[in-house]
């Protein structure tokens, strides 16, 4: 029944599962709450990256989240070819809502598929020292497998919301979906701006993704599960706001485990569409919307 | 250091409307020019031209500067931008949910004016105070006076050598018409910039226009090589002086 304990501990673990979230979101925090791209594939992108972990882990027992750091670049590399292509095929000739949907949707099975295909269906695991231990603080558990990826994510979302506010490139993402005519007379390309945001956005990806798979065993099609997650994240956040994204990522973390511990798992996936309807209804500009 | 804008028979429109007709002007280093005319004459559109936004069909545009020739009519905005061209929009064109100050600092994008930004930004501080109480207000929050001082601020931040302004009396209260007319011509000495400025408010333009043209249905009707010689203009006394 109801105790203490089992409350605080209810709140510990969905904090640390709310952190992980923020890595989860972050990427669509930009992509789409700042340049407005539907980017439903990018939870694809995490199982790719939770996959890169996995196969370095287990052919060479590299540590999984550097794995994930490592390969930021690869993907940041991939992200900007996506951009291109979804820029010259569909922003450009403004058939981005329902094409571009299209798009990321055949994107999202491409890549599940290949994985599939090359590792078949089974779930797949990566080995780390800190993946077996426990932090205790009196009655409260921390597993090192929920406070690695909470640790990393945080720093991610620190990394981010750092160069998205004090950089000149930032400050032309956050610029670009206002009025991207204006960004061209302060001497920025606004394909450029965005081809470099796309990237980052799914550069943030091989990070999730190991992070993903070092909180538990992935297959292919896992990633389905964080689109509805990270689209209620960024709208309850306030579209593109990072600090938005974090508390959002939290609170429905929280909120997520509350409800697993009393009322049952199988309703957890529904908080966040509960979550993410709520705020579309009540305040569609988020909690921290500007 | 010499500055010098040359357009030459410039025809432009947006499709089928044809807005420009053959439209020449010259601009010299350090002057400030006024481009009049009422609604809907092509102001906007031959700023638009020498920013690189609208296209001309027919005609040159060249910016002379330190001896070098530059065809603005082949760059994109954000190369003509970084020749040390900037533009104070029609509609001010702020990033909305950005603050004064990002919106500032976004001014300063261009790689040249990175490395005066601490000194630029203090003097955008100090030639509008408000700016700087209100550095982390939303620049859509503003009032519309403070929005054309973030606009021309923020313009200023690029570290422009020449500056087009684009009617910046429009939506102003009288009193503010003023004074920000005045901001402009303070602002050009200061910073020895060569100002064309788009008006159609005739007396607050000549008080601190070197000279000017008067454009009518995407024409230059008249090239006025004083403020005297617009004054005694029939066309400007008929539309703006109502005698
Ligand atoms: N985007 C556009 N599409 C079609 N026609 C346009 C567009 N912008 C301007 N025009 C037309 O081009 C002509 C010149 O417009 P322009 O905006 O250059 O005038 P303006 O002198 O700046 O007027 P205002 O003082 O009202 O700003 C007008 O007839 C206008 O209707
Ligand atoms: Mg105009």
């Amino acid at each position: 029944m109801f105790s203490a304990d089992l409350f605080a501990n209810a709140v510990v673990s969905g904090l640390l599962l709310g952190g992980f979230y923020a890595a989860v979101a972050i990427g669509l925090a930009i992509v789409f709450g700042q340049l407005d791209i539907v980017n439903i594939a990018h939870p694809a992108f995490i199982i790719a990256g939770s996959y890169t972990a996995y196969i370095f882990n287990s052919t060479f027992g590299f540590d999984p989240v550097l794995v994930g750091v490592a390969a930021m670049p690869v993907f940041f590399a991939v992200g900007v070819a996506i951009y291109r292509i979804y820029y010259a095929a569909f922003e450009r000739t403004g058939q981005e809502s329902l094409s571009g949907l299209a798009f990321f949707f055949g994107l999202m099975f491409i890549i599940e598929v290949s994985l599939i295909l090359v590792y078949g269906v089974d779930y797949r695991l990566v080995s780390a020292g800190y993946a077996t231990g426990a932090l205790s603080i009196g009655f409260v558990d921390l597993p090192g497998r929920m406070l690695v990826p909470f640790l990393v994510a945080l720093a991610l979302t620190g990394l981010i919301w750092l160069y998205l506010s004090r950089t000149f490139m930032g400050r032309a993402i956050q610029a670009v979906a206002q009025d991207r005519g204006a960004l061209q007379l302060m001497g920025a390309d606004p394909i450029r701006i965005k081809q470099w945001a796309f990237g980052i956005g799914i550069a943030t990806a091989a990070v999730a993704g190991a992070l993903l798979i070092i909180i538990g065993p992935v297959e292919p099609s896992v990633g389905r599960q964080y689109i509805g997650r990270a689209f209620a994240i960024v709208v309850l956040g306030g579209m593109g706001s990072i600090q938005g994204m974090l508390i959002a990522a939290l609170l429905l973390g929280v909120v997520e485990n509350m409800v697993a511990t009393f009322y049952g798992p199988s309703w957890a996936p529904a908080v966040s569409f509960g979550i993410l309807l709520l705020t579309l209804a009540f305040r569609p500009a988020g909690l921290f919307g500007r | 250091m010499a500055l010098s804008l040359e357009i030459r028979g410039v025809e432009a429109g947006y499709g089928a409307v044809r807005a420009l007709h053959g439209v020449s002007l010259d601009i010299r280093d350090t002057e400030t020019v006024a481009l009049l005319g009422t609604n809907g004459n092509g102001k906007s559109t031959l700023m638009k031209c020498v920013m690189g936004m609208v296209r001309p069909t027919q005609g040159s545009i060249v910016l002379g500067l330190d001896g070098a020739q530059h065809d603005l009519t082949r760059l994109s905005t954000e190369q003509i931008v970084n020749l040390g061209v900037a533009l104070v929009p029609e509609g001010r064109r702020l990033f909305p949910k950005l603050t004064v100050q990002e919106n500032l600092l976004l001014g300063a994008f261009r790689p040249l004016a990175r490395g005066a930004i601490a000194k630029n930004l203090a003097f955008c501080y100090e030639a509008f105070p408000v700016l700087q109480e209100r550095r982390r207000q939303l620049a859509g929050s503003m009032s519309g006076g403070q929005q054309q001082m973030l606009a021309i601020a923020r313009a200023l931040m690029s570290a422009p050598r020449l500056l087009l302004v684009d009617e910046p009396s429009v939506g102003l209260a009288p009193i503010l018409v003023s004074s920000t007319v005045s901001k402009i011509k303070e602002l050009k000495e200061r910073y020895g910039l060569t100002v064309l400025m788009a008006e159609q408010n005739f007396h607050q333009a000549i008080r601190i226009a070197d000279r000017g043209y008067i454009i009518v249905h995407g024409e230059i009707v008249f090239d006025g090589r004083s403020v005297a010689e617009l004054e005694q203009n029939d066309l400007v006394k008929r539309y703006y002086l109502g005698t």
